[in-house]
Formats: C-alpha cells, structure tokens, sequence
C-alpha cells in the first residue's frame, strides 16, 4: 500500500502543482468532450444482505432492496468481493473501504491514500474543486484520506457546500485575502527553514511544512479560479426537517449532481453513518446502529430495511437525475461512474466478507448482476476503475489485476 | 539508558508502595533487574520461575485455559504482553482463589514484561485539538466567541481530542485560518462597532392558531403556560421587535413572575433560533439559558446571551403543572424583555488593551440608543406603500402593523375589485432594496392567500419594466417567506403584482397578512473604528512580541521574531494602517507551528511545562504569573505544585472537566442520543440540559474538595436542581439552581454509574443493552482490558421490547460459549445491575414495551407503552455476587486502586495524546496510596500531571 501512495505521490504530487495542471489542461478544454467523473458512496452500516442481493442469480428485479430501481440497465451488483486482511472487522473498517489498508483496528494501523485521492490527483486539477468529500454530520474522517494516512475531514454542512460551490464572493476581498495569506505562509515557512536548520525536532517541523506546502497549492488553485465566476444554479435543496437525516442523504446527493453537472468538481465521495441514536425516515424510526445487530429477528429487520430502502430511494432518484441531464455524447450519468457500497458485508455480526458494492453510470458494459466465484479483492475493481481513467499506479491496495469486470 | 534509569526510579517509587515483606531471592531478583551487571539469564530465569509458579498451572501448552500458553508467548519476542500486565497489576490474574505472588514477585514480573514491551513510539509531537485552539485564541484576544464548528472534529475514532495518531491536514490547517480571520475581524474589525442598543418587548409573533391559545395578554404583559407541541417539541413562543443588528453578546432581561399557587418553580427556557411559524414541525433552535421562577412577585431575571443575526429569542416555559393550559391562571408571565446589545464590558474593547497594551486609542464615544419605535424597514428608509384597492378595516397599514392577525384585503364589499392587485412600494431615497420579505395572514379561511407573484420595478410608478422576477409563496404556513431579488435595486418604485391567490368561490381576491423590503438598516448604523495612535515599528514589533510571547509561552529572540513581525511591517509599510497591519502578524502566530504543535519551541523547560499546564487544564495558554514563573525557569518542585493547584482553582479549569468528562465519560455523543417520547414522554430539553451539568458538576466538585476516588462509584450526594430531582424521585427540591443534594443510603443515585447522563448515552434512547452499558463501565471505570471481541460470531443485540427472561437468557448465551464468557463475565454483570435504570436513567422495575398510536403521532403525557416483565439486577463478578447496584457498587469500591489505576490511566491519556505505555503503568500505578481514605481525586490528578512534565520534559 505504502508503496503505491509513494510511487503516486511522486507522479502527481507536490512535484506538479495543481494549478499548472489547470492551466494547461482548461486551455483545451474548449476541444474536449464530456470529461468523465466518479462518486464514491459508503453506507457504512451496510444493506441486509438477504434483501439486497438478487435471489435469482443476474436478474435485479429478484433482489428486494433493487426491484424498482429505474436505471438497471445501468448498473451491476458486484457480489463476493471484499478486502483481504479485513474480513472481520468492525467500525473502522470504513476507514480502508477505499484504501484497502488492513486491520485498520490495530492501534498502530496507519492508512494508505485512498483510491478517491489517487483519482482527485489526476483529474482534480481541471475544475474549482480538485475533490469534494461529505459526510451526514461533523465527523472530521470518511473514506478520503491522502498520501500520508491522514483522514480528510468531510464537508457536511449542505448549506456552506453550496455556498462553497455557487455563491459569489467579494472578488476584491477575496484577492486581498489570497495575498496576505500568501504573506502569512511566506512568513511561517522563513520561520521553518530557520528552525530546519538548526535540526530539532525535524519530524514535527518537516510533516507541518507538507502540510503548508499543501495549503500553498491551494491556495494557488485558488488564485488559477479568482475570476472565473461561480456557476449559477437555483437551489434546489429540501428543508424537511421531519426526517433530518433522510434530507441529508437527499441534499448531499443532490449537491453531488449539480457539481458534476457544472462541473465543479469531477471527484466525490460521501460517507453515511450514524452511530449514535435515533433516526426517522418515513416508515420507521429508530436506532441505526442497533437496528443493524439485527440478530435476525425479523420485526427489527422489517424497520432496519425502512431505513436502507430510504437511502437507495435517494440513490436511485440521484442516479434518474443524473441520467435525465443531458451532456455531448450521452447523459451525464454516462460519464459519471457511481460506486455505491460498504464496507461491511454483514454489519449484525461485524463481517465483511461478501461487501455490498454496486457500480452505476460511467458507460460501461453494465451485467445487472456479477457473481464471482469466488472471494475477490474489491482492489481488483478499484484497479479497473483507476485504468478507466487512464491512471496506471501498476496495483492499488490488495489488487491483483485488473479483471475487466466492467471493461472487458 | 533511560530504561535503566526509569526502571530505578519506577523501583524506588515502588519500594514505598507496596509493602516488601518478600524473600531474599526476590529481593535480589529485584535488584538484578536494575543492576546492569548482573546477566540477563539470571533475571530471565528468576522471572520465568514466577510465571511458572503463578500462571503456567492453568497456562501452559498442556492446559491453556482461554487458548492461552504463555509459555510460548511469553518466549516469542514480539508477543505484546500488555494484556498479561493488565491483568496481574490490576489482581485480576492470577484468579482470586489460586495462590498469589507476593509483592515484590509481581514486581519482578511486572517490570520484566514492562522492559520487555518493545518501546512503542507515539508521535512526537501533538496537533492542537480545535476546542484548544478556539479557547486560546479566544484567551489571547479577550473575547468570547465559539467557532468550534467551523473546525472539523478532530477526535477521528479514538477517545480524545489530543490522540497523537490523529494528524495534521491541509483542510485543518485551512480552518484555522479561517478561524483566525473570523476572530480578529470580531477582536479588532475592521470597520468599526455599532452603537449599544436598548430594546424593550412585550409582543410575540405569531404562532399556529392551535398553539396560540397557550399565550394570552395578562395585565401588561403576556402569560405564557407550558405546552409541547403535537410532535413532542417544547413549543416556544418567539419575541417580537427584536433582532440582533451584528452578532455579539446581549443581556437579556425578563421582567416576569411566577402564577400559581404550588410550591416548585416555573421555568423559562430561553432560546435563541430562526423565526419558525410552527406547524408540528421541530424548532431548529438553542437552548441559550434556563430561569426559574421562584416565586410570584415580580422579578427582573438577566440572563446573558450570544446571538446572530437572523435569529430572534424565544421562551418556553415549563411547570410540571400546568400542560396545555388555555386560558389558565398558571405560568410564567413576563411583563416585557428588556434587551441591550452588542454588550462590550468597555470602550474601546478589552481586546484593544490587551493587544495594543499601552499605546494610545482614538475611538469615537459609544452611545446606547433606545430602539423604542419597533418600526418596518420600509418605514425605516422613509418609505410607504400603495395598493391596488382595500376592504374597509383591511388596509394597506395592516401590513405593516407587525402582526398577521391582522391583514390588508382587496376590496370584496360592496364591489368586488377587479384585478390585477398589487402592492406598490415607494423607496424615495434609493436604498438598496435586496428583496421582500412576506407572511399570509394567520386564522382565515385562506380567501386571497398569494400562491404566485410577480415583481415590477420602474423610476417614476408610472411605467413599469418587465417583472425582473416570479415566483410562489407558500399558503399553508404563515412564517415569513423571503423575496430576494437576484440583483439589490435602488429603483424608486416596486410592483409587487399578485398573478395568481387562493380563493374558496371563485372571486378574484388577494389579501396578506405582512409585507416589507428587505434592506440592510445596519448598514446605515454608524460604524465606530477604534485605532491606534501610532505608525511606529517598534510599537508594532512590541505588540508582535507581546502576543507571541503568550501565544508560544516563549520569549522570542529578534531573529525568532522577525518572521511574524516582518510580515505586519511590510503591511504596515503598505497601506499604512496599524490595527490591519497587527493582524496579520496575529494571524501567523495562530497559524505557526509553534502554535498548533506541541512540544513547542520554547526558551527553557519550564516554558514547555507552562505550555502543557495551560493546555492540559485550561485548553489555552499561560497566563501572565505562569508566564513569569516559567521565564526564570523555575516551574519546579513546590513551585510546579502550587501553580498546578492554582490553577485548578482557576475557572477555566471547567473547560478541562468538561472536556475531559465528555471524552472519558463519552458524553460527548449525549446529544446524540434522543430519547423515544412514546416510551419516555416527560423527557424533555430542560432535562438534557441538566443530566451533563450535574455529571460536570460533579466532578469539579471531587477534584476541588480533593475526595477519595471512591466518590466516582458512590456518594451520598449529588448537584440536582428541581427537574434532576424530579426525574430521580427525590422530593424537595425547589427551583432550577444546581445545589448540592445529599440523600440517604436507599438512594441508588450518588457516584458516576447511577447519573442520568451516563445511563442515557449508554442506551440509544430507546432499549437499553447491558452489553453496552456493562462494556462502558468496564472499561470507563473499572478500567478492565479486554481482548478484542472475536470475529465472524452471531451478534447477540438483546432488545428490551422482549419479554425481560428472554433478555437474561439471550445475554446469558455468552456462558455457553467459552471464547464470548471470557470477556463477557467482565461485561454483562455490570450492564445487568444497571438494568433498574431506563433508557432516560429513570428508575423502574418492569420493562416498557412500546405501543403503536393511531394516525399520526400526537404528544400526550402518559406515553404509549404498556408495562412488561420485571427487571432483573443480580449478577456475578469473578464469583462475588450481587443482588442490585447497591451490591455492584460495593464490589467496585472495594479494590480503590483498581479504580484509580484507571482514572490515573485515562487522565494521563488525555493529557498526553497516547496510552501510558507499561513502564509509565507501573509508575502510574505506584502513585496510588494503600488506603481507600488517602487516595484521593486532586492529588491524582497533580501527580499525573507532575509525572507527565516529567516525561515531556525528558523527550
């Protein structure tokens, strides 16, 4: 793993600031078609596995969980595959859903980068926002974390992501605060270089100096976007707040669509979990996480599926937006890759052989529903993904090879 | 080298807890161990004959009791024998009735596995977590204003903040710099202050018909009775004729009594949120601050309070004896609020002394403005309205009159007037108009509702552009809809046309209740900027210093200096303006490494135990006699003693107790968890408000009286107010002032493990689990290590919604399993004892089970639950049994190191950022005094900390 998130590093890292990658990329971007983008989806809890699988081996409509789906021409459901080193696991195996890192548990695990990062790396650099990262409430970690095994904080405010995204800013405030920020960094890397130099605690002072020089390449990326002006969307997000978290899951899949759809960003991911609590959507309220230890008793199962049917409700509805919006050369589901899954097979009994993982849009030659036959690296598919999009890192986490699974 | 060393010293500190009453060859066991001459296989052998001695008999290769053969573990070098450690030091092996190891042995081994525990590295140095950061920054800037939520947590998936693993990003670092930008901007902003403002209400906007009745106009004021919403929400009713012009501090002042002739107090809850016309929906609000009235003269109670623009105060007021009251005679009723704001405790602000010290300020004389005229903005900018036609006693000056009850009508009698309708606003001086902000009309039958509009502008009302906007308006909620126009205009006259309105007979009408612009008045509030006299760089590298010298517990050299200096005095030499210039400067400090990480860069080492100090207790920075101490190098001996003691005196140390009882005690996640109103229907916000303070509350009480830590299992007493008291049936208790409460032994409450807020956030405010709460006690308090449940099982989630036996018997299918028993019997036991307590904390006897409610759901008092079988409490813990919680608490107490060992264990990590290791165990583990009586909470927590200088100061 750490070699990957070295070898990439190199690559694409520090070396090439992204604001040169956009310079040179947007200058030809007029003559492009449609770019491609992906979306991560981690339930964290999983899907009741009885109802989320097809009874009947390749026919979605015999799967409880996936019978109404509307796009299911668009989508295979990938069943036997998981990360290896982690087949028992519990919580936090969400940390390596999209690294492939194992025994994330142990005390000494440290993370690798995450397929998301090594994606935002290549494609980041031509919009805004090199990524976009949410979860359903402040977290502070989901499934991004970047070259160095740190988590990177989720945005989860739907709010301050619009903001973010489409609203106005002072465009002569905002030039002055660029500047003096770049001032500030200035300063605090005159005051690193002296301390490096007389060579004290070089770990502490060399790990924050990455840490600026990150903050300098955005800062940077900033200056590339200053003005250009935001795109104009009207804001369609739900203020519900009967099923808070059912809006959530709605709001952020929505603010997903209209980045993809202006183009703001390319790459998303977004993590769900409540541990803690109660939550209602329409049908049951109740507690997630207690819900999930079913223990197979079917009246807990009955309201645990009420809340996993809400969430693949808004998956599917994200997924008909996606597909109805219309781009040169297909919809813009076509070039959008969304992979929805978890990282516990059977979050009752905390197991994660056999993940959940579906892969919709992004216009490949989609089966409804692959069995493979036998347990297979989940880092295998990432390994595909990475090559259809023409990013070649030799292996990513547990993979193999590249099985064609969608491409072959 | 050092673990020779601090193997003396852990044998020294050692000698004089444990008493030696050992064999000579233990002895020299002892002393071979820190002798470096003596070989190694002598020790080794010395050490393997005590574990064969104490543990081979039941964990051997032939045996292997619980699969473990430490014979062979114990041979292979990379074993981590930390579980083997835990359990001797805490007494839980060998088991009680075998033969024991006398003192010294256990020693012996102790130390062997300790040295033998390849050294494991935390991170060398920690991030600052982003409650730290917010209160230093706050301290450094002498203001008070909470950003936390603009940090993301930070706390990843382990117990504290501080944990080392946890690292630093790019996207933390960038909050911090906004953080830094939002702070000074309120410390110093740039454009100036307004003026204070008075402002006195006794109206209330308008709520749904159906919660309205609970208000009523009572002498000159208004008589508020309690009520929850249909959905279960305490419903509030909001002020009227106040809102916050700038974010900032308000002091608010309830004239109010009151009514009714009972004994308890009547509560309001003060609540700060977004103007809702409540249907059943929840309130999106905060809960800002709780009054009790005690009795019926009347008072002005003063309450101070943070708010934002945007938001309007609301009060709910609660008595458990007067739900739904309609026109009752008992309540609260508040004769008029009384508000004054933005509050600065002086002028200029305190933040300018303590940044720009003593350098002369130039600031224009802050005035306090009565804002007695509530006025509409439109009337604000000198503007009026006309309208297409009016209904007599429904004209166009309702709209403005600030309520929807009443409402401007088109004219229906005697003719009916024929559209198109409209509602023309005249904005003679031009202001910038951003929008409209509009409200039906409450209580109607809906005739003339607007369900769309269009929006005209034009120079002279005469001819009238294309409408520069449509759109709809909402006719089932009577909250205020804003119109904002895509573009601010100063266009003179605007058209608001009516396209199309509800209407029951077909007629065309239009009628609404509120309508004004939108228009930023502040705006037009003098602003006034406080400055400094001077342009001088060397008065600005004295404030540089002066900050960074607190804000890095360091003096700085020049060169130290230069960077944070420089970069204000080319700003200062740029544009010239020293309050901009300064924070800049600021800015990079808050944003240095020297800041964020610790251990800093720091002139001596008594700067670095300062540093630690502030962090550890205060979550900030040294103050100015720390900052003296540490500059002559002298935080030492007695000295480092004392000032630890003043400053746990010191009232920022709550925000240690509260931040570290909310990580240890996990009751961060409380708010969390919220409790199910069909099976818990008299929870309410006022409750959930009190359950952590009492806990908080506590606990600063055990630490400053210096009580044995027995105290965090049992006490007679605890710091309840009325609704506490309440909820734990303990009977008079009068007003909502947290007290000290003492109660007799019958009482289960008293300690940590009977508290309201730790029983709920260990259930999930439905069931509770005695996995969960038996794992928390095991861990949080007795402090057992366990091994990490085993994979690939069947989850046993027992729900209380089953009959009780089934609860006991599906639990008890952890005995038939010897891999889950061998955990399990340190678990469940405790969660069983705590079964007498519901999801709330609430004592009970028999299991709720929950019943359905026809339709949709409505609040009622008694809940929807019929009563189930009987809880059962008794359990066994390493063969004491116990009948109840009473009889599980003394099991706890008896062993006091055990429960001292832990505290001392998790406090440390929460200063440090990592798990002591078990060289530092045993040193942790000799602090503790023989006697229950002696041991006690301030002194753990002094030597703790005495012993983690120590450390740090050695990295």
């Amino acid at each position: 793993m750490s070699n990957i998130s070295r070898k990439s590093f190199l690559k694409f890292g520090v070396a090439l600031p992204l604001a040169l990658q956009s310079l040179n990329s947007r200058a030809q971007q007029a003559k492009k078609q449609s770019p491609k983008r992906i979306i991560f989806i981690n339930s964290c809890l999983g899907f009741y596995k009885a109802y989320f699988f097809p009874k009947q081996r390749g026919d979605l409509s015999t799967s409880d969980y996936l019978k109404d789906m509307k796009l299911k021409e668009k989508m295979t459901v990938f069943e036997n595959l998981f990360h290896p080193g982690m087949e028992t696991s519990n919580h936090d195996s969400e940390k390596s859903f999209l690294t492939g890192a194992p025994s994330p548990e142990s005390p000494t695990f440290v993370n690798g980068i995450s397929l998301d990062q090594v994606l935002a790396q290549q494609m980041g650099g031509d919009t805004r926002f090199p990524f976009l990262n949410f979860s359903i409430y402040d977290r502070g970690w989901g499934c991004s974390w970047n070259d160095r095994g740190a988590a990177i904080p989720p945005m989860h405010d739907e709010q301050k992501i619009f903001q973010m995204l489409f609203e106005k800013h002072d465009l002569q405030a905002k030039k002055q605060q660029l500047q003096d920020d770049q001032n500030i960094l200035n300063s605090l890397r005159r005051d690193l270089a002296m301390l490096l130099k007389q060579g004290s605690n070089a770990g502490k002072l060399k790990s924050y100096q990455t840490v600026l020089a990150d903050l300098e390449n955005q800062l940077n990326h900033e200056k590339v976007w200053l003005n250009t002006s935001k795109p104009k969307v009207s804001k369609s997000l739900s203020d519900d707040q009967e099923y808070v978290f059912s809006t959530k899951i709605r709001n952020l899949f929505e603010l997903a669509k209209l980045a993809f759809q202006t183009d703001s960003t390319r790459v998303i991911t977004l993590s769900m979990d409540w541990i803690d609590g109660a939550i209602k959507v329409p049908g049951a309220t109740g507690a997630w996480h207690t819900l999930s230890h079913h223990g197979g008793k079917p009246d807990v199962i009955a309201r645990l599926s009420r809340i996993e049917l809400d969430t693949l409700k808004h998956f599917n509805r994200f997924l008909v937006e996606m597909d109805k919006i219309q781009e040169e050369g297909g919809s813009l589901l076509d070039h959008t890759t969304v992979v929805m899954g978890s990282n516990f097979g059977d979050s009752s009994n905390h197991t994660c052989f056999c993940l959940p993982i579906i892969v919709a849009g992004g216009g490949y030659r989609h089966r409804a529903h692959t069995v493979l036959e036998k347990p297979t690296p989940l880092c295998n598919l990432y390994l595909e993904l990475l090559h259809a999009h023409n990013i070649d890192v030799g292996s990513f986490g547990s993979s193999q090879q590249d099985m064609g699974l969608l491409t072959g | 080298m050092r673990n020779l060393i601090s193997a003396i010293a852990i044998f020294i500190t050692i000698g004089m807890g444990w008493a030696v009453q050992s064999s000579p060859t233990d002895m020299d066991a002892v002393s071979c161990l820190v002798d470096a001459n003596c070989g190694i296989s002598k020790l080794e052998k010395q050490v393997s004959a005590k574990f064969k001695n104490y543990c081979f008999d039941c964990h051997d290769a032939a045996t292997k009791e619980g699969g473990i053969d430490l014979s062979d573990l114990l041979s292979r070098n990379d074993f981590d024998g930390s579980l083997i450690f835990e359990h001797l030091i805490t007494g839980k092996m060998p088991p009680k009735q075998e033969q024991q190891p006398t003192d010294n042995e256990k020693l012996l081994m102790l130390g062997w596995l300790a040295q033998r525990q390849a050294e494991s590295i935390p991170n060398a140095y920690r991030r600052i977590s982003r409650h730290e950061f917010v209160h230093s920054t706050n301290d450094l800037l002498d203001v008070q204003l909470d950003l936390t939520g603009m940090i993301p947590e930070d706390r990843g998936t382990h117990d504290f903040d501080s944990d080392r693993r946890v690292m630093l990003t790019r996207q933390m670092l960038n909050s911090y710099f906004a953080v830094a930008d939002e702070m000074l901007e309120f410390a110093l902003p740039a454009h100036g202050f307004i003026h204070e403002r008075t402002w006195v209400t006794n109206k209330i906007k308008d709520s749904h018909k159906t919660y309205n009745i609970y208000t009523r106009n009572y002498k000159d004021g208004i008589l508020f009775s309690w009520t929850r919403a249909n959905n279960g929400n305490s419903y509030s009713f909001f002020y009227d004729n106040f809102e916050p012009p700038v974010k900032g501090w308000y002091e608010l002042t309830f004239d109010a009594a009151k009514l009714g002739s009972f004994k308890e107090d009547v509560s309001i809850e003060v609540f700060a949120g977004k103007y809702y016309y409540a249907d059943d929906r929840p309130q999106p609000q905060r809960l800002l601050d709780v009054i009790s009235l005690g009795n019926s003269e009347m008072r002005s109670h003063r309450v101070r309070v943070f708010l934002y623009p945007g938001e309007n105060v609301s009060v709910h007021c609660y008595s458990e004896h007067n739900f739904r009251q309609k026109n009752g005679n008992q309540g609260a009723y508040i004769k008029q609020l009384k508000v004054r704001g933005p509050v600065l405790e002086q002028w200029p602000p305190s933040s300018y002394h303590q940044i720009f010290g003593d350098l002369p300020l130039k600031a224009v004389p802050r005035e306090t403005i009565n804002t007695s005229e509530p006025q509409t903005n439109l009337k604000a900018i000198g503007g009026s309205l006309s309208v297409s036609s009016f209904q007599q006693g429904m004209e166009k000056e309702k709209m403005q009159d600030g309520s929807n009850r009443t409402f401007w009508h088109t004219r229906f009698n005697p003719t009916l007037a024929k559209p198109p309708h409209y509602v023309i606003f005249e904005n003679p001086q031009g202001n910038q108009i951003n929008g409209l902000l509009y409200a039906t009309w409450s209580g109607g039958n809906g005739n003339g509702q607007v369900q769309s509009y269009a929006i005209h502008l034009s120079d002279d009302g005469k001819s009238w552009d294309e409408p520069i906007m449509t759109g709809e308006l909402e006719t089932r909620l009577a909250n205020e809809q804003q119109i904002n126009f895509s573009q601010p205009t100063t266009k003179r006259f605007i058209k608001f046309l009516v396209t199309d309105a509800f209407t029951l007979d077909g007629r065309s009408l239009a009628s609404i209740g509120k309508l004004d612009v939108i228009t930023s008045l502040t705006a037009n509030d003098p602003l006034l900027s406080v400055s400094v006299s001077s342009a001088s760089a060397d008065d600005l590298k004295k404030v540089i210093r002066r900050f960074a010298q607190k804000a890095f517990s360091s003096d700085l050299t020049d060169e130290q200096l230069a960077p944070y200096y420089e970069v204000s005095l080319n700003a200062l030499q740029e544009q010239g303006d020293f309050v901009a210039a300064t924070k800049l400067g600021l800015k990079a400090i808050m944003c240095s490494h020297r800041f964020l990480l610790a251990p800093g860069e720091y002139e001596n080492r008594s700067s670095g135990k300062a540093a630690d100090l502030a962090r550890i207790l205060w979550l900030s920075v040294p103050d100015k006699e720390l900052l003296a101490i540490s500059a002559m190098d002298k935080l030492n001996g007695s000295t480092l003693e004392s000032q630890i003691n003043r400053m746990l005196r010191d009232e920022k140390t709550q925000r240690m107790i509260q931040s570290f009882s909310g990580q240890w005690l996990n009751l961060r996640s409380f708010d969390k968890v919220t409790p199910s109103l069909k099976l818990y229907p008299l929870y309410n916000d006022l409750l959930n408000h009190y359950l952590p303070l009492e806990t908080e509350t506590y606990l600063n009480y055990l630490i400053q009286e210096n009580l044995p830590v027995g105290r965090l299992i049992d006490a007679d007493f605890s710091f309840l107010n009325q609704r506490l008291a309440r909820h734990y049936g303990i009977e008079g208790v009068v007003g909502q002032q947290m007290r000290k409460v003492s109660f007799g032994p019958e009482v289960p409450r008293g300690g940590l493990l009977t508290m309201g807020s730790v029983l709920k956030v260990t259930a999930d405010g439905f069931d509770t689990s005695p996995i969960r709460r038996g794992a928390w006690i095991s861990k949080n308090i007795a402090g057992n290590t366990l091994s990490p449940p085993p994979e690939n099982i069947e989850a046993i989630e027992p729900e209380e919604g089953n009959a009780a036996t089934t609860l006991r018997q599906q639990i008890d299918q952890h005995k038939n399993n010897a891999s889950c028993y061998a955990c399990h019997k340190s678990i469940d036991p405790y969660g069983f004892a705590l079964e007498s307590f519901d999801a709330t904390g609430q004592s009970r006897k028999k299991y709720r089970v929950k019943l359905a409610h026809k339709g949709t759901f409505q609040y009622r008092p008694q809940g929807y639950f019929k009563l189930a079988g009987e809880v059962d409490t008794g359990g066994e813990l390493d063969e004491d049994k116990f009948a109840d919680v009473f009889g599980l608490k003394k099991i706890l107490l008896a062993d006091h190191r055990k429960i001292a060992y832990n505290f001392s264990k998790r406090f440390f990590e929460y200063a440090n950022g990592y798990e002591p290791n078990l060289q530092q165990r045993l040193h942790l583990h000799a602090m503790i005094p023989d006697s229950a009586e002696s041991c006690r909470m301030k002194d753990l927590i002094v030597k703790v900390l005495v012993y983690s200088l120590e450390i740090n100061s050695n990295e």
